[in-house]
């Protein structure tokens, strides 16, 4: 491609809400966290917005991939409501009808 | 329906500033037929582009040429929308003062104040 | 609180279907859905659907909301929330709680229908965050439902059927697929769908796989490469490709919070996407009071969403004693008919993957 410009450096996105790297979960792991839950209490990957939505499963995979085990194997972290943030205004006002 | 911005206005006498919007909506679909709906006007970080009521804020900034949407907050890396469905949190942007509203799901209405969000952005303080 | 008999959540076509049955039986029943108009996927889907007439053969996808919206609006037992989120369940209970704009609203509810469908799986590449790197569904999105171009050149990543026909509508939209790679030796999806793109012009390019996104702080480019057997990147073949849009077409996993909150009883299929929960032939979940149905029980089609949400609507019905006319034989009816659409080559995964998360013997 013609006039070669600045690129991005390479950073292979795990978790896009908390900008966790691969690199960063292989440290983590490394490191001996060896849980989803962990792995999210430490860095805070999954505790964004999109709550683990799209970063879990390449966690586990790489879970897998470090600890030897096949993926159904990797624990799964508690699911707590709500599963999408919501504004404490929204709660603080109560409910609809009561 | 949008030959207006395919073709672009030379002179549409707007003010100086105003994103003309690249040749991107889609005209003569072989199946689908696009709803028309009211043009309304909203700025994107102080510049002036046209939009459909109603239709997702990110629809009307990608008809406008407009892809970068965030800057994350740690690392401070371009960020676009993803899942376009409400379910990434790709796409947040601060609308109207209030930060990580999410765009791809949002409805644009006449007026509204666009801004990219750089990290967590700010809380309105009122 | 407000109390209901059946609550549905997720108003695609499983969701719509599933709404149908419980509001024919006269259950007091009440859809949610976060978008503000009903449809889930269908809203996209300008392709005609195969099949039974039971199935709508013959129907765009785009069309079928509003032929259920025309019998659901008119049922006095049957209440519609729309831009509603429900973000939780909780079991013990059996009270959902939903966001209604800036109303938290909790529904009691007898029975839940999941019928919240599935999410785009990321990939893990070299700047896979770029503004520009786009799920299948999002270019969707954009072009069928808000008639916009994603972009000028689509580098299209997965050889599914949604990556084969959302490089389709690609092209019917004007935009040019530069080309198809698959990580696999083998195209995924029905060879129907590779061969228009074949006739195109859009080279598929099995093994290979995109390994960086180019561009500063968008996509101007992409690196793909040919990888080997163990999806290993083979040193050397790395290729530089010029677009503007990468669009991962490369599965969907099931979305399944609610079940997981509610304490079900979940397995790991991978032929059915991830995780999904354990249930009867019944759609019925380990937890007496949940049933699921359409993708969020594993990721099929429209079609397939169709039917498990009747059969769950039927189950739920039935099992609060309400009377669905008969009930046996549409039961059978259905699974005949999603068996039918299992059948053949695509389907033998899915029907092993069903299988896996069915409880033995097909009943708890």
């Amino acid at each position: 491609m013609a006039g070669r410009e600045k690129t991005a450096d390479g950073s292979i996105v795990i978790c896009r809400c908390e900008d966790i790297t691969l690199s960063e979960i292989r440290d983590l792991i490394a490191q001996g966290y060896h849980t989803i839950d962990e792995i999210k209490r430490v860095s805070r990957a999954g505790m964004g917005p999109c709550q683990g939505r799209t970063c879990r499963q390449l966690i586990a995979r790489e879970l897998a991939a470090a600890l030897g085990v096949p993926i159904e194997q990797v624990e799964m972290p508690t699911f707590r409501p709500p599963s999408r943030p919501v504004l404490l205004s929204t709660i603080a006002r109560g409910e609809a009808d009561e | 329906m949008y030959s207006h911005f395919a073709q672009g206005r030379e002179d549409s006498g707007r003010p100086l500033g105003r994103l003309r919007p690249n040749v991107v909506r889609l005209k003569d679909h072989p199946i689908l037929e696009f709803p028309t709906g009211r043009e309304v006007e909203f700025t994107f970080n102080g510049k002036e582009i046209e939009g459909i009521e109603g239709e997702p804020i990110a629809a009307a900034l990608h008809a406008a040429g407009v892809r970068i949407l965030r800057h994350s907050p740690k690392l401070g890396r371009a960020r676009g929308f993803f899942c376009a469905i409400g379910t990434c949190s790709s796409c947040l942007m601060t609308v109207d003062g209030v930060p990580n509203v999410r765009v791809c799901t949002e409805p644009l209405k006449q007026g509204m104040v666009v801004e990219t969000q750089e990290g967590h952005g700010h809380l309105p303080i009122d | 609180m407000r109390e209901v008999d059946i609550a549905v959540v997720g108003a695609g076509p499983a969701g719509l279907a599933a709404t149908l049955a419980c509001g024919e039986s006269g259950a007091a029943t009440l859809l949610v859905d976060y978008m503000d108009a009903p449809g889930g996927q269908l809203i996209k889907q300008t392709h005609k659907f195969f099949g039974s007439e039971r199935q709508f053969a013959g129907t765009r996808g785009i069309q079928i909301p509003a032929i259920f919206m025309d019998r659901l609006s008119k049922m006095p037992n049957v209440a519609l929330m729309w831009g509603a989120n429900a973000s939780g369940y909780y079991a013990d209970s059996g009270v959902l709680t939903l966001e209604d704009g800036s109303k938290f609203v909790k529904v009691k509810a007898k029975r839940v229908i999941i019928a919240t469908g599935a999410a785009e799986k990321p990939l893990a590449f070299e700047n896979n965050d770029l503004p520009g790197v786009y799920g299948a569904g999002a270019v969707q999105t954009l072009m069928n439902v808000h008639g916009v171009k994603p972009g000028d050149r689509v580098l299209m990543v997965g050889s599914g059927n949604i990556g084969l026909i959302v490089s389709y509508q690609l092209i019917q939209a004007g935009v040019e697929v530069v080309a198809l790679v698959e990580a696999a030796g083998c195209i995924g999806g029905y060879l129907v769908h590779a061969a228009k793109l074949r006739r195109a012009g859009v080279p598929i390019l099995t093994s290979h796989t995109v390994v960086r996104a180019l561009g500063e702080e968008t996509v101007r480019g992409a690196v793909v490469a040919q990888v080997d057997q163990s999806w290993q990147v083979i040193p050397g073949s790395e290729r530089e490709v010029a677009c503007d849009v990468i669009c991962l077409a490369v599965g969907l996993t099931p979305l399944v919070d609610m079940m997981w909150q509610a304490g079900c009883e979940m397995k790991y299929v991978p032929a059915l996407g991830g995780h999904v929960p354990v249930r009867d032939e019944n759609m019925r979940a380990s937890n007496p009071a949940v049933y699921v149905a359409g993708d969020s029980g594993g990721v099929e089609e429209a079609s397939s969403a169709m039917i498990s949400g009747e059969i769950a609507g039927i189950s739920a019905a039935t099992s609060l004693g309400f009377e669905v006319k008969e009930a046996d034989a549409r039961l059978s009816r259905l699974k005949a008919d999603l068996t039918a659409i299992r059948s053949g080559p695509t389907g033998e995964k899915i029907c092993a993957g069903i299988k896996c998360a069915t409880v033995c013997g097909g009943e708890w």
